[in-house]
């Protein structure tokens, strides 16, 4: 399988709010953002002006795509319409990498549109492998995964989910994209170490890191609605010690600020990462 | 095939799409409190989605009755699309079923509805008047009954029993929450006909006779075909009284004149006139 370059650019997820912002100005330039991350999903259309405004951007700047519906954690195969059409907007966009998540989305008859939980099985394990292995083989590059959130684990779970993640990486050579809130909401919702979790991952197929906000409560919920909290900054400190060069990114998806309030959370992870300028020259 | 996880997704399935499913066994009070953040999560974001297609039609009914019918809609027919925007098929025929006695419910639904879908449709380049006179010159008399039209990706049509142009108007006004809703009776149905002008939707309402023929063209029948049609819909001596050159554009008006049945002329005017708002990608003599 194709090998994923580092790259360690700053970067921001590409929301609709934000259109004119990024259309208006040279983005990279005067605000310091070195990517842009979309949801694949919402350009997988035959046309119109989202598609236009992402060739735009790309014509900016490197941009990531970062999938939902992927589904690499189905029983139930992966859908091959959705992967021929992900391929397209691939050949159009020419991203810097593609990525999705370590779950499951649907049966053969329902979609959840949820990222729901996978057991972490060995069985389980071989058909995440399966699926990881076909798609990447499908779509002719290396993918990368990121961590779940999650609200529940299952009784008969044979393995920690870093050890599963460990396994899929080494097994099927895929990249991953650490996002360090999930971590910090998992840790809480499951009452285990985060350190212990960073300290079981293969950092050296991390490419990316996502940092975002959740709610707080007695489950912790990945809401993507808030600023980053001083916990997963301080995770997020922890596990640049730890990693090479790597894109970092601020995700944000709802409740949505204007863009220099995110620019200025990007600017504190580029100085936590002891990275001060951006990669983009003015 | 891991039958094992594939039964257990099923299974969760299930669970996550009927909050009365029962648990499996084993699961304690913690299981279900994460069970129900996944419930949770999924009715909330497909309603959402929802409302944010139908933004106009929310408006319309109220948000405790739309959320209803989203919640009814998300209950009897569940997501199988990859894509979070086929989310909306279908939901238009249960706003019709729900709101029965509110036909203006339905008709904004189906609006909103082909709207989205126009707004993500392929791109194309229009035939502007320039450009159908260009193709139009090398046609010979009997090309014109054989013409057959392309209309733009997205391009659609559905009938409307209401003034759909002014309900769409009166809710798009910011603000003044009691403001009195306009006039919304038609003498007789009609059709509503939207497309995307570049890359913003747009629509207008038309006659049943505009809209029957073009449902006709929209299906592949020639514009000969649909003349004779629209001759027998509004009868000689109307067909006859409307000039093509009404509708102020040349080209559709030498193309119903050329049509040869009386209807030509009107025809020739709808023509023009789906030229004029660039609603044809393409003309065929074949």
């Amino acid at each position: 399988m194709h090998s994923i370059d580092t790259f360690s650019g700053f970067g921001l997820g590409l929301r609709r709010a934000h259109y004119q912002d990024f259309l208006n100005d040279d983005a990279g330039a005067v605000m310091g953002i070195d990517f842009v991350e979309v949801i694949s999903e919402n350009y997988m259309v035959e046309g119109g002006n989202p598609l236009l405004v992402l060739e735009q951007m790309r014509a900016k700047m490197p941009v990531i795509m970062h999938g939902v519906s992927m589904s690499i954690g189905s029983a139930h195969g992966l859908d091959m319409e959705y992967l021929a059409q992900l391929e397209m907007l691939v050949n159009r966009i020419d991203p810097l990498w593609i990525s999705d998540h370590l779950c499951w989305t649907r049966t053969s008859a329902h979609n959840s549109h949820d990222l729901l939980p996978m057991p972490y099985r060995y069985d389980a394990l071989d058909t995440v492998c399966d699926n990881v292995d076909r798609a990447q083989e499908r779509l002719g590059r290396a993918i990368l995964f990121e961590n779940p959130s999650s609200y529940m684990t299952f009784p008969d779970d044979e393995m920690s989910e870093w050890e599963f993640i460990a396994h899929m990486a080494r097994r099927t050579g895929c990249y991953l994209l650490l996002d360090i809130n999930n971590i910090f909401v998992s840790a809480h919702n499951h009452g285990f170490s985060a350190e212990d979790y960073l300290a079981g991952l293969p950092m050296d197929r991390v490419r990316q890191i996502h940092l975002a906000g959740h709610t707080d409560g007695d489950i912790k919920i990945d809401t993507h609605d808030q600023p980053v909290c001083g916990g997963v900054w301080q995770l997020y400190a922890k596990a640049c010690n730890m990693l090479g060069d790597v894109a970092t990114m601020i995700e944000r998806d709802d409740n949505i600020p204007p863009l220099p309030r995110l620019v200025e959370e990007l600017n504190r992870a580029r100085a936590i990462a002891g990275k001060s300028q951006p990669m983009v020259a003015a | 095939m891991n039958a094992a996880l594939k039964q257990r997704q099923q299974d969760f399935m299930a669970q996550v799409l009927d909050d009365t499913a029962a648990l499996p066994t084993g699961w304690t009070a913690r299981h279900k409190a994460g069970m129900d953040i996944y419930r949770n999560a999924y009715r909330a974001r497909l309603v959402d989605a929802l409302r944010s297609t139908f933004e106009r039609t929310a408006r319309w009914t109220g948000e405790d009755a739309f959320r209803k019918a989203a919640a009814h809609h998300v209950i009897t027919r569940p997501p199988n699309s990859w894509t979070l925007d086929d989310i909306g098929a279908g939901f238009p025929e249960v706003l019709e079923e729900l709101f029965a006695n509110d036909p203006e419910v339905a008709g904004l639904g189906r609006l909103e509805w082909v709207m989205h879908r126009a707004f993500v449709a392929a791109d194309a380049v229009p035939l502007n008047a320039a450009g159908f006179g260009e193709i139009a010159a090398s046609f010979a008399e009997q090309d014109w009954a054989a013409m057959r039209i392309t209309f733009m990706p997205g391009t659609a049509i559905f009938p409307v029993l209401r003034n759909i142009g002014k309900l769409w108007a009166f809710l798009g006004e910011p603000g003044d929450e009691d403001a009195r809703p306009p006039d919304l009776a038609v003498e007789t149905p009609q059709h509503c006909i939207v497309w995307r002008e570049e890359f913003k939707p747009v629509f207008m309402q038309v006659t049943q006779a505009e809209g029957a023929v073009f449902s006709l063209i929209s299906g592949g029948a020639t514009y000969g075909q649909a003349c004779e049609a629209l001759l027998a819909l509004i009868g000689e001596e109307h067909a006859g009284a409307k000039a093509g050159a009404e509708a102020g554009a040349e080209a559709g008006a030498k193309a119903g004149a050329k049509a040869g049945a009386k209807a030509g002329a009107e025809a020739g005017a709808m023509l023009g006139r789906w030229v004029h708002n660039g609603m044809i990608a393409a003309i065929d003599k074949a």
